[in-house]
């Protein structure tokens, strides 16, 4: 049923620009590790990234004392008729009009036939300073769905697509819950952000017992003439001469520094209701100007009645202009940043006694390989690629070694001295001379290959680090102890390391899922420490033999972010780039 | 009162933590609506540093707030506590110990900032929410080596002295020792 409460301080939040807390996830939307990857191999891009804005209107109301609170959630529907979650916009308050700022990412693959759905939500809970993806849908009221093909927008002159929105399971029956514009634009990487302090003087009182309650809300002007917002301040209570707190613009938001933006005022009004205060129109190189100058600029009123437009008293200033420049991925890494990846492998009794067919560790003398073999393989070529020196520390963990002691992380080469290996064929033959010489016990920990990669990390880090490292543990299954390796990572997390584990066979890896801390949970340990960030991907084999998802998709998914959000916390910038590296 | 230097090397040193947020804060069940802030404390003698109040971060408040304490070298761990200011007084919401060895004495440089997390519990010891912190360890100053007093020494080196002063004697100016 709908609430009868309105998150008011969700509405005033501020909303678009770039993300300001260092250590929140960088990724999203298409994945330029893997692009690169496969235009290396002669496969160009095969898709072109895509935005698309949203607007509703006239939806349905589902509060009681006020109006829904909406949000737009898009999917994408795969060939077996699943719905994959592709974004969602943000919580708007109180409206039945929605003009979402947050865009959402869609890869356009123009020989591909793709079905893009669009649910809309009325948010029910708290989601002030809450991360929209982790509101759970089943908990909001649904207010509508739609649907299209991602063509019939594009090939729009207008790239605008607007749709009835119908009641889930009958879209032939109109039932008049109002309409969904989408609207489609190419997504121009780049590199430059802006962070801008916006004030403001002598605004208008437009209420009666206080005063105004203001917020920017900035918009570009795009081809057809109209305009679609790229982000709002927060709202700044009872202030006639407000200032709000730093806005980061990055140029694929604005464009270039001289397109036109439009800049409205509003003051903030809990029924959604805002009253425009004053707009102003200013590039961001004119922006740039009124901080140079100290100056301001004075909002105007676009007036119905006369063609003359009202030149308000209030006035708009730049308090803190700077532009700075935000790298990607593929930045760092041709400039010099290294990968350097490591191979752990499962030697636990559970693979299966390795002398037997059903083994995951048997070695067909026809030479068919084995699922440890197929992953290291196929994950090789992968990692072999982005890797800078192409020896790879590679170890072995649940195995009893010749001696007769078991060990946690022995070297996989059987050398005590040597835990190095050449190449991904020095992996395979590693491992098969492995298998002759250790035999495999238990039980299954992770823990002691992690803190040995983590220490590996760390000590690269006095050597003015500009290495990342990347660990592939190679596992049949269930771990015996989630929380040792709960503990190692949480002491890992603030490393330049990331963790990559590999599921082969049958097993159930819901205990990897946990570790893969996608839902938002962050590790923890038993001291009280909580990870820093999530530093581990989950990839199970069997998803991938059945073609579902590409290794090299599924592999490198996760690791750009993992690796942005590492450096930019630091702030750390491409090797070359502008003078000595400071490393923090 | 006599006063002696006496020859110790490093006792304490700086550490710059930044208490960067806060999340899930909750008071009494619900999630507190504003005005949080947090303490530093270096648990040996009553040394704590304070940041600025959070007005409307709620239940996720953000400080960015960089303090600076000095931490003797002995202090095994520091507390940080996020409070609740409220029209009553200051309400404790949750603690956390952070173990000096998780920032200091591993592989990790000196002068190297790290980014840490911990769990916040309330005084029943239910968790109340997660803090958000960047610590980095300054390089301490270099040792000052002094000499109590221009002893016999049987070594050829020359030892120097700082000034002291010893009961109502004042030495005014550098004691040498000479090679006997």
């Amino acid at each position: 049923m709908g609430g009868c409460f309105s998150d008011i301080k969700g509405g005033k939040q501020g909303i678009g620009g770039t993300p300001q807390r260092p250590i929140e996830e960088a990724g999203g939307g298409p994945n330029d590790a893997v692009d690169l990857f496969y235009r290396s191999h002669g496969l160009h891009s095969l898709f072109t990234p895509l935005e698309l804005s949203l607007v509703g209107s006239n939806l349905r109301d589902r509060d009681i004392t006020s109006k829904s609170d909406p949000i737009a959630v898009v999917f994408a529907q795969k060939n077996d008729g699943k719905l994959e979650e592709l974004g969602r916009t943000e919580v708007l308050l109180n409206t039945l009009n929605p003009v979402w700022i947050n865009k959402i990412t869609v890869a356009y693959q123009f020989e591909m036939v793709q079905k893009i759905i669009f649910h809309l939500y009325d948010v029910d809970t708290k989601y002030h300073n809450i991360p929209v993806k982790t509101l759970n849908l089943k908990d909001q009221d649904f207010l509508g769905e739609a649907s299209c093909f991602l063509s019939e927008i594009v090939t729009k002159q207008s790239r605008s697509l607007t749709l009835n929105l119908h009641s889930k399971n009958r879209p032939g029956v109109s039932t008049n819950l109002g309409t969904l514009t989408v609207h489609a634009e190419e997504t121009v990487a780049s590199r430059s952000v802006v962070d801008v302090v916006f004030r403001c003087s002598k605004l208008e009182n437009k209420e009666l017992f206080s005063k105004s309650d203001p917020f920017l809300r900035i918009s570009r002007i795009i081809e057809s003439g109209g305009s679609v917002p790229i982000c709002k301040t927060e709202v700044v209570d009872n202030n006639l001469n407000p200032i709000w707190k730093r806005l980061s613009l990055s140029m694929h938001q604005f464009g270039s520094k001289d397109n036109p933006l439009i800049i409205e005022c509003f003051d903030f009004n809990s029924s959604g209701n805002h009253v425009l205060m004053g707009k102003l129109q200013k590039s961001v190189a004119q922006l740039e100007q009124l901080h140079k100058e100290k100056t301001g600029a004075n909002f105007v009123l676009p007036s119905s009645n006369r063609a003359q437009e009202k030149v308000l008293k209030g006035q708009l200033f730049v308090d803190h202009f700077n532009e700075k420049k935000q790298f990607s991925f593929l930045d760092y890494i041709s400039s010099g940043y290294e990968l350097n990846f490591m191979v752990a492998v499962d030697f636990t009794g559970s693979n299966g006694d390795p002398r037997r067919p059903d083994s995951l560790h048997y070695i067909d003398p026809y030479g068919r390989l084995n699922s440890y073999q197929q992953a290291i393989r196929e994950v090789g070529e992968v990692i072999q690629f982005y890797d800078s020196d192409k020896h790879f520390p590679a170890w072995g963990f649940g195995g009893r070694k010749p001696d007769g002691t078991v060990s946690h992380c022995f070297n996989l080469s059987g050398i005590e001295t040597e835990f190095e290996v050449a190449g991904v064929e020095g992996i395979m033959a590693a491992y098969a001379s492995a298998l002759h010489n250790v035999s495999l016990a238990g039980p299954t920990l992770f823990g002691q290959v992690v803190d040995r990669a983590a220490q590996i990390a760390s000590q690269s880090l006095s050597h003015h680090g500009n290495k990342y490292f990347v660990l592939l543990i190679i596992t049949d299954g269930v771990l015996t102890d989630l929380q040792e390796t709960k503990e190692a990572l949480v002491k890992a997390s603030d490393l330049p390391l990331s963790v990559l584990i590999v599921g082969v066979g049958n097993a159930d890896f819901s205990q990897m899922e946990i570790l893969d801390a996608d839902k938002g949970i962050r590790l923890e340990s038993s001291t009280g420490r909580v990870a820093t960030r999530d530093i581990v991907q989950f990839v199970p084999m069997r998803e991938v033999q059945r073609g579902q998802i590409s290794v090299v998709q599924a592999l490198l998914e996760e690791l750009p972010g993992q690796f942005l959000s590492h450096v930019r916390s630091r702030d750390l910038k491409p090797c070359n780039f502008g003078g000595a590296q400071t490393f923090a | 009162m006599s006063k002696f230097y006496s020859s110790i090397s490093i006792s304490s040193r700086t550490i710059e933590i930044t208490v960067l947020s806060a999340e899930n804060l909750k008071s009494n069940r619900r999630s507190i609506k504003k005005n949080a802030f947090a303490v530093v404390r270096s648990n040996v003698g009553n040394d704590f540093r304070t940041t600025v109040i959070d007005t409307d971060g709620g239940s996720n408040p953000k400080w960015n707030d960089k303090l600076v304490l000095d931490l003797p070298v002995q202090a095994p761990a520091l507390t940080v506590e996020v409070h609740c200011k409220t029209t009553t007084g200051n309400r404790l919401v949750g603690t956390a110990t952070v173990p000096v060895s998780d920032f200091f004495g591993g592989y990790v440089p000196e002068n190297y900032l790290q980014f840490l997390s911990y769990r916040l519990r309330d005084q029943r010891g239910d968790s109340n929410g997660i803090i958000n912190l960047s610590v980095r360890t300054k390089v301490p100053p270099a040792p000052v080596y002094s000499c109590s007093a221009a002893s016999a020494s049987s070594s050829a080196a020359t030892v120097v002295g700082v000034p002291l002063s010893v009961g109502k004697n004042i030495f005014s100016g550098v004691v040498t020792g000479l090679p006997v």
